[in-house]
């Protein structure tokens, strides 16, 4: 049982503290009880509640299938994020298809999930530490899978209900998101033919569906208004290829990220094999990286009022000012705007990138 | 567009340029279009070798057992990152680095394994021997011996045994499969001995064995399990994003909420005043002096 308990005594011997007792606050702080709140016997207790999977002493059961009779009945760690993210068993070529997908996303070379790892490798850690550091790399520009679907879904959806095409939809999107990292359409792959081995695989396998179809004719789209050479990218072949095998944008990120942290897990262990560990403050930050305020002496105490500088402002003009002030000081954060939003539903940030 | 590398290192894993990606010499996409599974990539990537199909068989089973556990250690991690609504790779991370000393232990296991076997070459004994020894070493010591146990599976881990029998039907029995069930074994002799309850291997003991049967290395392993991981954590942190309530503590919610206040228990130091900044200095004093504190310190 909890004990929330009024403890006047308590209370009384208290006297005035700071600002609890100032008449702006609605409440009297003084009367606040003590004490935890005592368990809530009118509802359900809690209990960890799943659609995914459950456990017993006896057996780990996932979407229904008991999961160690799955492996028995010869299918393997692909099938198991069909039954764990779709509920059911994928086709053969269904199967075959994550696999490619899969093995294509498995490494990168020094890019930011492998970096990351090994930065913290440096630090002395476990393993673990790193590899989910790794995954921590993947965003809205590197590895943007939930922008890239959240976005085809939502201009597929605006296609069926206007009754669009998919060519004029696509010149749609194109033109309201060119810039975007997360377009699956750039100059990425012009020499690697990765990316379009991809769809054809995925063609060939029968698996290829309106997600395929839809990146081809965004890369048409975009080709038609862009001057420089672009085309499909690996985000757009592998978005499109993972939507089609009936992924969500949030699941083909999740599982594409932690892919890629199998990988990284070989760029820890490779970066405590050849390299040494990094002893606090033992990096040092040249000066010739620098280019803020010049050196100069820290002003004495007694002088503080003469050179602090308040940063208040009045009104909306001097705070405009103020803003446009503060966009020179290069670190602030005041030349980024973001609208970070719940991503439960959609990709997080709706909206990022520089002014 | 910006494409000079983060960082400079020489690495022997892969390499990146216009044209392809390579892994220990193999362009990934070719990889891909000759049928090879993923299973067979984590081979190449770990240890530069395409495996044999019973090796692959083995990892692929192992790794399809052991990502998904439902409630444990790093399910909760996700759902618990999740109730904020960060970006979902912050819950998948939070999942996989809650593996440590003792939640999925692979490394560790893996370890314990080499430096027993290490020293039975050295000290000539048979592996049955050391496997005694390490077991009495162990359970003089009152340390837990790696791979046995496990605190929900409490009669036979469902995975554990099925892992063993699947090495066994593949053929794959080496060393690490020797030593283990040996270690089983003289660890089952000496509880029984005690008049201790059972105490069966668990998924650790038996996956990881069959993992470094394999040739992966102890943290290479341990990566394998700890990551795979990371994708069931990920659909139950994603369930909780798109079917549960945020910040988990509505009072509206029918059942009680993960962190509503009725969930929180406290057993720390009674209800105190806040001395005033003037009595500040004495009443710091005075706690030191009679050190009640040092039972709270953590």
């Amino acid at each position: 049982m909890g004990n929330l308990t009024h403890k006047p005594e308590l209370n009384q011997k208290k006297g005035k503290i700071g600002n609890l007792d100032s008449p702006k606050n609605p409440f009297d702080y003084s009367q606040r009880e003590y004490g935890t709140v005592p368990l809530d016997d009118k509802r359900a207790r809690f209990q960890w509640v799943s659609e995914v999977a459950y456990k017993n002493v006896h057996r780990i059961v996932s979407r229904g299938y008991d999961t160690t009779e799955v492996m028995e009945e010869g299918y393997g760690l692909v099938d198991m994020l069909f039954i764990d993210y779709q509920a059911r068993i994928p086709t053969i070529e269904e199967e075959q298809m994550l696999n490619y997908v899969m093995i294509m996303a498995l490494e990168d070379g020094l890019s930011g999930p492998a970096v990351m790892s090994r930065i913290v490798a440096q630090s002395k850690t476990f393993l673990t530490q790193a590899c989910g550091a790794s995954i921590l790399a993947f965003g809205h520009a590197y590895g943007a899978y939930s922008a890239f679907g959240n976005r085809l879904e939502r201009y597929l959806n605006q296609a069926e209900t206007e009754g669009l095409s998919l060519a004029v939809t696509a010149e749609r999107l194109v033109e309201e998101n060119l810039h975007d990292e997360a377009l699956g359409v750039s100059s990425l792959m012009l020499k690697d033919p990765a990316a379009k081995r991809m769809i054809v695989r995925a063609e060939k396998l029968g698996v290829a569906g309106k997600y395929v179809d839809f990146i081809k004719e965004i890369a048409k789209a975009a080709q038609a208004i862009i001057e420089q050479a672009i085309d499909l990218d690996m985000l757009g072949a592998t978005g499109a290829t993972m939507l089609d095998l009936g992924f969500s944008p949030e699941a083909t990120w999740a599982i594409l990220a932690v892919t890629r942290s199998f990988a990284a897990g070989a760029h820890y262990i490779e970066e405590i094999e050849r390299d040494e560990y990094r002893r606090t403050g033992q990096i040092l930050t040249p000066k010739d990286f620098y280019d803020g305020p010049e050196d100069r002496p820290v002003p004495p105490q007694k002088d503080r009022s003469k050179v602090a500088k308040s940063g208040i402002c009045h009104t909306v003009e001097e705070w405009a000012q103020a803003r446009e002030e503060r966009k020179k000081v290069i670190g602030s954060g005041y030349s980024i705007v973001e609208e970070i939003e719940d991503p439960s539903k959609k990709s997080g940030i709706k909206k990022v990138g520089k002014l | 567009m910006d494409r000079e590398p983060l960082i400079r290192r020489k690495t022997a894993i892969s390499y990146k340029t216009e044209e392809k990606t390579v892994m220990r010499g193999y362009d990934l996409s070719e990889l891909a279009e000759e049928g090879y599974s993923f299973c067979d990539a984590l081979f190449v990537l770990y240890q530069n070798r395409i495996p044999t199909e019973a090796e692959e068989k083995m990892l692929k089973y192992e790794m399809g057992v052991f990502l998904e556990h439902s409630m444990s250690p790093s399910a909760v991690a996700a759902i618990g990152v999740s109730a904020g609504r960060p970006n979902l790779p912050c819950a998948v991370a939070a999942a996989v680095t809650t593996f440590g000393g003792v939640h999925g232990p692979g490394a560790a296991h893996g370890y314990m394994l080499n430096k027993y076997l290490e020293r039975a070459k050295k000290e000539g004994k048979t592996v049955d021997e050391m496997a005694k020894t390490l077991v009495d070493e162990y359970m003089d010591a009152g340390k837990p011996v790696m791979g046995m146990g496990q605190p929900q599976h409490i009669d036979s881990d469902p995975r554990a045994e099925p892992i063993h029998l699947k090495q066994e039907e593949l053929e794959l029995e080496g060393v690490y499969l020797e030593f283990q069930r040996a270690l089983e074994k003289h660890f089952h002799a000496r509880r029984q001995k005690e008049g201790r309850s059972y105490v069966g291997v668990n998924v650790v003991g038996s996956g990881n064995t069959a993992l470094m049967e394999i040739g992966f290395s102890p943290n290479a392993a341990w990566c394998l399990g700890s990551v795979c991981r990371g994708f069931s954590c990920a659909a139950h942190a994603l369930f909780n994003m798109k079917k549960g309530r945020a910040w988990g503590a509505s009072r509206n919610e029918p059942m009680v909420q993960m962190i509503d206040l009725s969930m929180i228990k406290y057993v720390g130091p009674d209800d105190r005043i806040v001395p005033k900044q003037e009595e500040r200095q004495e009443a710091a004093r005075k706690q030191k002096e009679e050190g009640e504190y040092k039972k709270w310190v953590i």
